[in-house]
């Protein structure tokens, strides 16, 4: 924690500890929400570089509140990144993504079914694939309503909402 | 009443404890919204389906000394402090994950039971840990018996078994078996078994108690171990006490529910470090890629307890006595389980064929 009053190098080597232990807790979920909406490791690993990155510079030591702030950044940055690929190349990122998440054990259906989450993701809205990605990464109904700055009770008609749009893009993707 | 909302329907999929309880009971009578929470949970199940796929595990070391070069370079501040692995060299840990808790949420489900080999990921809080039945086969396969004698943990209560990279042994004080009450199987194991006073709907008195002995396994790694030749690893569980229910209509001897009470197992290395050994099995060819990245996300394997999940169930974070536990249920709401372990490192599974509510219901009532 930085305390009032020290300079600013004595600040920064105490702030350190503390947002190296911040980092190493969250690191590994942060880069697994990223993946979950890009299906490219090497590519939400860079994104969870830049909101770590962007939290130092926002939280400096003070890490209390960054734990939900980095979920949600990761999700957002992932989001736009995701928009961005499909505005430049949509067939190469449907091809890269395919590519990027395929382990051994990964059948051709696999590969397909995620390369379509990963387009129908990218047609919802922010908010609701904000919300799908946040709850199924693990977030309770009130972690959720905190970072997403909305009522608890607001969470599950988001998440209705936004499941049954899922469902509706991948059933309109298989008959495609 | 009214109809529960969508968003109603769509809590009660993961937190059905925060709906209230007239609500509840509504759509429990309701046929309109029992079809829509149909829905809802099918909808909810293909997006969990889809969003929690496997995925690679990201290298928290590899990342730390990235984001401190950019740190030096972009940030202006004093370059962080090397690398280092922060896993703690715990040449002996306290594990709360193991053979019984595995077998057990196995059990429940009907599926396959654990096997012994991703014990020593060991544990302090709940987690859930996904796994399938190729899963189960494919590490069953790394130790010489048969699948089906992993079904009810080991097939013996003493014997050896070899690996690839060194041999098993397994020990235990007795034999399982079955006790006449649950003051008997107090009496034997030790352990103070409290049970549920109110039992959801359908489920009869308490008709089976089982004690299992303290069980340990030792894996001693031979010369194809590389680095880790010489080295070993006893994990100990047990005792254990299981209590089945029966039927409360038709067939008494029909379960429809279980409690199983165990001591946390403990795991002690000998030669090498829990960290080391748990890399040297997770990259052994029989482990199963995914299953080794799921393991490997669940963080320090000294503050993680697996719980094994069969693919396909839904999985969620509930609390039991102020402790985090897992709670796991079909898609069909059929069957379900909560996992957790109290403060005085009793491991607790309570499942059966009965509703998630249910389930957290009698979990409170013992936790």
């Amino acid at each position: 924690m930085v305390k009032l009053g020290s300079s600013p190098n004595q600040s920064a080597r105490e702030e350190i500890p503390d947002f190296e232990a911040f980092f190493r807790e969250h690191y590994r979920s942060v880069v697994r929400l990223a993946a979950s909406v890009l299906g490219d490791f090497h590519a939400a690993q860079d994104v969870a570089q830049d909101v770590f990155f962007a939290a130092h510079t926002r939280f400096h030591g003070d890490v209390d509140r960054a734990p939900g702030w980095v979920r949600i950044a990761a999700v957002h940055a992932s989001l736009n990144r995701l928009r961005g690929d499909r505005r430049r190349d949509r067939r190469h990122e449907l091809t890269a993504v395919s590519e990027a998440v395929a382990g051994p054990e990964d059948s051709v259906l696999e590969r397909e079914t995620r390369a379509e989450l990963r387009q129908a993701l990218g047609r919802l809205s922010s908010k609701s694939a904000t919300v799908l990605v946040l709850r199924h990464g693990g977030m309770s109904y009130v972690e959720i309503a905190e970072v997403m700055e909305i009522k608890v009770g607001q969470v599950g008609t988001l998440l209705r909402r936004a499941e049954a749009a899922l469902s509706k893009e991948m059933h309109h993707a298989s008959r495609v | 009443m009214r109809h529960a909302s969508d968003a109603v329907l769509r809590r009660l999929v993961d937190e059905p404890f925060a709906v209230p309880d007239a609500t509840f009971e509504h759509v429990s009578g309701c046929r309109r919204c029992r079809a829509r929470r149909a829905d809802v949970a099918g909808d909810a199940g293909q997006a969990g389906r889809l969003l929690t796929a496997p995925q690679l595990v990201a290298d928290v070391d590899l990342g730390w000394e990235q984001l401190g070069r950019r740190l030096e370079r972009e940030g202006g501040v004093p370059s962080a402090r090397p690398a280092a692995r922060r896993r703690r060299v715990a040449t002996r840990i306290s594990g709360r994950a193991g053979i019984a808790a595995g077998v057990a949420v196995f059990a429940l489900v009907g599926t396959a039971a654990a096997t012994t080999i991703d014990n020593v990921f060991a544990p302090t809080h709940v987690a859930s840990l996904t796994i399938n039945q190729d899963d189960l086969r494919m590490i069953s396969g790394l130790v010489d018996f048969s699948e089906s004698a992993t079904t009810d943990g080991f097939p013996t209560a003493a014997g050896s078994g070899s690996l690839p990279f060194g041999t098993l042994h397994w020990s235990s004080v007795g034999a399982a078996q079955k006790m006449d009450s649950l003051a008997a199987a107090e009496a034997v194991t030790g352990l103070r078994v409290t049970l549920p006073t109110r039992l959801p709907k359908g489920v009869g008195a308490p008709t089976v108690f089982t004690v299992q002995p303290k069980v340990s396994a030792t894996i001693d790694f031979g010369p194809t171990a590389g680095h880790l030749s010489g080295s070993s690893i006893v994990v100990t569980a047990g005792p254990a006490v299981f209590v089945g229910y029966g039927s409360r209509a038709g067939d008494p001897d029909v379960p429809t529910l279980a409690v199983l009470d165990m001591s946390r197992p403990t795991a002690t290395a000998r030669g090498a470090t829990i960290a080391q050994i748990e890399a040297f099995l997770l990259s052994q060819p029989g482990v199963p890629a995914a299953l080794a990245e799921e393991i490997k996300l669940l963080g320090d394997i000294t503050t993680v307890l697996p719980v094994p999940t069969p693919a396909g169930m839904v999985s969620h974070s509930v609390q039991v006595g102020g402790a985090p536990a897992v709670a796991v249920a079909t898609s069909s709401g059929l069957a379900s389980g909560v996992v957790w372990e109290d403060a005085g490192g009793i491991v607790h599974v309570v499942g059966g064929l009965v509703d998630q509510r249910s389930t957290i219901d009698v979990a409170d009532q013992i936790g």
